[in-house]
């Protein structure tokens, strides 16, 4: 019946290559399995009946629209989470850096100064001046805005109704990546998260873009707030405001081409996109000036608890420094932009971009690997980049050519995408219907696995094939978070299995668990297995044989 | 190659990490293989041994330019006084004009036994000061360039295929995988080789029993054979015990996380199981603030850094005719210290070069010299050798690697530039 709702979609024709009509089309249970684990983290006890009472393409349709599903539970799971609500400029003044906020209070004569170092946060007196200030204060340590902040993505993938608005906002995350280690990134991400990410991540792509470009925490990692004209005219006040932007060695002043060049090889065009090193150059000059007022907050610490400097509500936010900007005559990937066009610049290079044939293929291509296949099939990438450019980079409609596609369901997609370490972790929470806080228990999982939250280096972001995660340290630290979750040796994260899984006898209890966990789809090979390993029954049985499940090649799959 | 010789070699490898076998073990399949590998060569398996100084150690005080007037002008409160014998707070004299750190002794005698070299003003060209960068540029070994998404190591795995290696083929000692080691090729990382089990308490040999059942069913299952690997390294280090591991020689490695890294490597080294690149790092030397002189702060860390190579090397024994241990840092630190008795972030550095095969007891490299008008950027160390060619001599000379272009892209390293501590 499902089947034949789709099939009413304009882009849908069902078995229509002799590749397919040989193999059995999925099931409707199948479909409704599938759509769980690529829309969203996998289903919950229950989900499958209710996808079914709604109708496949019905839910489909709903989660393109997220906005429109009510998400309370999710909500009030991260209302603690006071970070996710902060700007950037409190988040500099609650959770300061130890040793800034040390040379700032020997700067106003808070802190003895002895001799003419600048105090060591190390050294034993200083550290208990810290302790202090902090707990007086009501301030936090820092590594608190990136527990809070990764603990949110847990807890939403967890108990998110808008399941697929999660797992694009891990997919755009992940495609403008920033590292947490950088600099004052930390205090940044927050924001990039909140007001970056989320609003746009199934709206227009370009809107995303100009987002991205103009957000702090994407200017100060790939290191644009510091790019700017080699004229730049240094008079008095600007020497103070370049001071700051500075990092505390001697830097180099001048065009900093980091973000134009991975603005076009990693977020646009793709490596093989047709641009130049000279269109990178041309590109870096359009962005100059884009920069950050006071990237590391300044005295945001103690200005807030003295109550003085009421610049500090905007430190860590977006600005444009139309001295620093090179108002010459720039030629970007053939287009002429006239001299004197100052902050449009940048602008009219994005909208050059992210309306750029090259764009749609590089997108298309990211999206069909994410959602159908580590091997994107190429007529499909031609028809998501067909209906991205058709819609003016509009992300849910890229996403509906996918989604309602012959090859997104068919049976060579189904369980044939590796889940990544955040995938598998969330996954098997939502599947055995743990109660967890998504604090660093988990992070920790996740990490161990090779996917640290906001850890990644490099801008290119963890990889979406199945060979980078498909290795003996991986999978062993995948086996092992089975069972740690299965046996509630998780801290915040707890499971009542006795109440799920209500059967006395072995048996019944491996195929609850199996129908619990992998919907069944286990070779008849494995449950055997299953059976032979389970000798005893006893308050243990139930955890080992979910631990197994949460292990087993079929669970690492969606 | 025939199956008695192998078993032969599996127990010498098992025997000499102090196991007594009462049964006959069977030696897993990647530890055949890699016997196997090492033999069809005809050679030993090389092994290189990586230590990052994370932090940019200050290369001018752990190999001190006593020769160098300025070096004194320019560092009042924290510069090693010149070697005097009678002295133990003084550098000890390497060849007249360089000396290493006092708290370097432990390294003293293998330079005189010529199996440590070092490598001065050498680093990154790229003038980046931030550590961030600068560390980036030297694990990928593309300088300048971010997008790079491997390691350099990682690349040598790469370049070098070997047929169903050994899952201990490339293992870095750490927490999270670095850098320098991530790539398609497989690399494992831990923290500590005791952690590599299956752990569910009372009930881990049972539940692991199960895992391995599952994972040897289903052949065409692409995780499978990944599972099978793991099983296998899982049950040979739990033979290994590695908690029970007696070092030899008298080697004894200092407290603390180098130690600990290091002492793991020469184990697995001793153990044969074609261990072939190993990495791990060590921090700490972000000396802004009091650095301090033959004492303090710095002085320490030598100490610890010295002494855990120092032991390594004397545990290994006659094995470090076949390891090599390299140690390199993000930068080099400025040569005039600060107003805080301390140096900040400056441009070239040393990197040390150890091992039996190292025609040690020499220092390489052009010295640029430290007077002020030869100072980089007017503050710091100029450079006079690319990390790459270090990196590269060690590939090629040492692990053998004949795809350079590939390990080092958009770079060409090739014998010429090579400075010769490896014939």
């Amino acid at each position: 019946m499902i089947a034949a709702m789709l099939a009413t979609q304009t882009l849908v024709t069902f078995a229509d290559t002799s590749k397919t009509a040989k193999k059995s089309r999925l099931s409707d249970e199948q479909r409704i399995i599938h759509v769980l684990n690529r829309l969203g983290f996998g289903a919950r006890p229950g989900d499958v009946e209710r996808v079914k009472s709604i109708g496949l393409e019905q839910y489909i349709n709903q989660q393109l629209s997220p906005e429109k599903i009510a998400d309370t539970v999710a909500e009030n799971k991260v209302k603690d989470l006071t970070v996710l609500e902060m700007s950037t400029a409190e988040l500099y003044a609650k959770y300061p850096q130890p040793g800034q906020l040390l040379r700032q209070l020997q700067q106003r004569g808070m802190l003895a100064a002895d001799s003419n170092n600048p105090p060591n946060p190390q050294d034993e007196k200083n550290r208990k001046v810290l302790e202090e200030y902090y707990q007086q204060n009501g301030l936090q340590r820092p590594q608190r805005i990136m527990a809070e902040l990764q603990a949110s993505r847990i807890l939403r993938a967890v108990y998110s109704e808008r399941q697929l608005q999660e797992v694009m906002v891990d997919f755009w995350t992940n495609h403008f990546n920033v590292f947490a280690g950088k600099g004052a990134d930390r205090w940044l991400l927050p924001s990039y998260d909140r007001d970056t990410i989320r609003p746009n991540a199934m709206g227009k792509f370009s809107q995303l873009l100009l987002a991205t470009a103009q957000s702090p925490a994407m200017l100060f990692y790939l290191d644009n707030f510091q790019s700017v004209s080699p004229d730049m005219n240094r008079g008095g006040g600007m020497r103070r405001l370049a001071n700051e932007q500075q990092q505390p060695q001697r830097q180099r002043r001048g065009i900093n081409e980091n973000y134009a060049r991975e603005l076009m090889e990693l977020h646009t065009l793709g490596v093989d996109g047709g641009y130049t090193q000279k269109d990178v150059q041309e590109v870096a000059r359009c962005f100059t000036g884009w920069t950050i007022f006071q990237p590391r907050g300044g005295a945001a610490a103690v200005n807030a608890i003295m109550g003085s400097d009421a610049a500090r509500r905007q430190a860590g936010t977006f600005f444009f420094n139309p001295r620093a900007h090179d108002d010459g005559e720039k030629t970007v990937l053939g287009h002429k932009i006239p001299a004197g066009g100052g902050f449009k610049d940048g602008q009219t290079t994005l909208d050059i971009l992210a309306r750029h044939p090259a764009t749609a293929k590089f997108i298309a291509t990211k999206l069909v690997r994410h959602f159908v296949s580590d091997t994107p099939p190429p007529a499909l990438v031609d028809r998501a980049a067909a209906a991205f450019t058709k819609s003016d980079g509009d992300i849910r409609e890229t996403l509906k050519a996918i989604f309602f596609s012959n090859e997104f369901n068919s049976p060579e997609a189904y369980r044939a995408k590796i889940k990544r370490p955040f995938e598998l972790v969330v996954s098997a929470i939502r599947t055995v219907g743990a109660d967890t806080n998504g604090g660093p228990g988990t992070h920790q999982w996740i990490a161990r696995m090779g996917e640290p939250l906001y850890g990644f280096q490099t801008p290119n972001g963890y990889s979406d094939a199945a060979e980078s995660w498909v290795n003996t340290g991986g999978l062993l630290e995948r086996m092992n978070f089975g069972l740690a979750l299965a046996g509630n040796r998780i801290q915040g994260t707890r499971v009542d299995l006795a109440a799920k899984l209500n059967a006395p006898e072995k048996s019944k209890l491996i195929d609850e668990s199996l129908k619990m966990i992998v919907a069944g789809d286990i070779s008849a090979a494995t449950r055997e297995t299953l059976l032979k390993q389970i000798d005893e029954t006893n308050a243990d049985t139930a955890a080992k044989v979910v631990g197994l499940i949460l292990g087993t090649p079929e669970f690492q799959r969606q | 190659m025939n199956r008695r010789f192998f078993i032969k070699s599996g127990s010498i490898a098992l025997a000499s990490v102090g196991l007594s076998l009462s049964t006959p073990l069977s030696a897993p399949g990647f530890l055949q293989r890699a016997v196997l590998a090492n033999e069809s060569k005809g050679g030993k398996r090389k092994t290189l041994v990586a230590i990052f100084q994370r932090g940019a150690v200050d290369g001018l005080n752990m190999i001190v330019p006593f020769g160098e007037s300025n070096y004194y002008d320019l560092r009042p409160a924290i510069a090693i006084p010149k070697p005097n014998g009678s002295n133990a707070e003084t550098a000890i004299s390497l060849d007249g004009f360089f000396g290493l750190h006092p708290s370097m002794s432990a390294l003293k005698p293998l330079w005189d036994s010529k199996r440590l070299a070092i490598v001065h003003a050498s680093g990154s060209p790229d003038n980046t000061r931030s550590h961030f960068d600068a560390q980036d540029y030297m694990e990928s070994a593309t300088p300048g360039v971010k997008s790079t998404s491997d390691g350099w190591l990682n690349r040598y795995l790469q370049s070098k295929k070997e047929k169903e290696a050994s899952p201990f083929r490339a293992i870095s000692m750490t927490q999270q995988m670095p850098r320098a080691m991530q790539g398609r090729a497989q690399v494992l990382a831990m923290s500590n080789l005791s952690n590599f089990a299956i752990r569910a308490g009372k009930s881990s040999a049972s539940v692991q029993g199960g895992f391995e059942a599952i994972y040897s069913r289903d052949k065409s299952e692409m995780l499978a054979e990944t599972g099978r690997e793991t099983f296998d390294a899982i049950k040979y280090l739990k033979e290994a015990n590695p908690a029970q591991y007696k070092p030899e020689n008298g080697a004894q490695y200092p407290q603390g996380q180098l130690g600990n890294s290091l002492l793991q490597i020469a184990q697995l080294i001793k153990a044969g199981v074609g261990l072939e690149i190993a990495f791990t790092d060590v921090g700490g030397w972000d000396t802004h603030v009091n650095q301090g002189n033959a004492r303090g702060q710095l002085a320490n860390l030598l100490q610890q850094f010295s002494s855990a190579i120092a032991a390594f090397h004397q545990d290994l024994g006659q094995r470090m005719d076949d390891v090599v241990v390299l140690t390199m840092s993000e930068f080099g630190r400025t040569v005039k210290e600060n107003g805080n008795r301390g140096t900040d972030h400056g441009h070239a550095n040393a990197m040390l070069v150890l091992g039996n095969s190292v025609r040690g007891g020499q220092v390489y490299g052009k010295w640029p010299g430290l007077k002020n008008d030869q100072l980089f950027e007017g503050r710091d160390l100029a450079l006079t050798t690319d990390f790459r060619d270090v990196f590269g001599e060690v590939a090629a000379r040492h692990l053998g690697a004949s795809d350079l272009k590939s390990v080092f892209p958009g770079y060409s390293a090739n014998a010429s530039k090579f400075k010769g501590f490896l014939s």
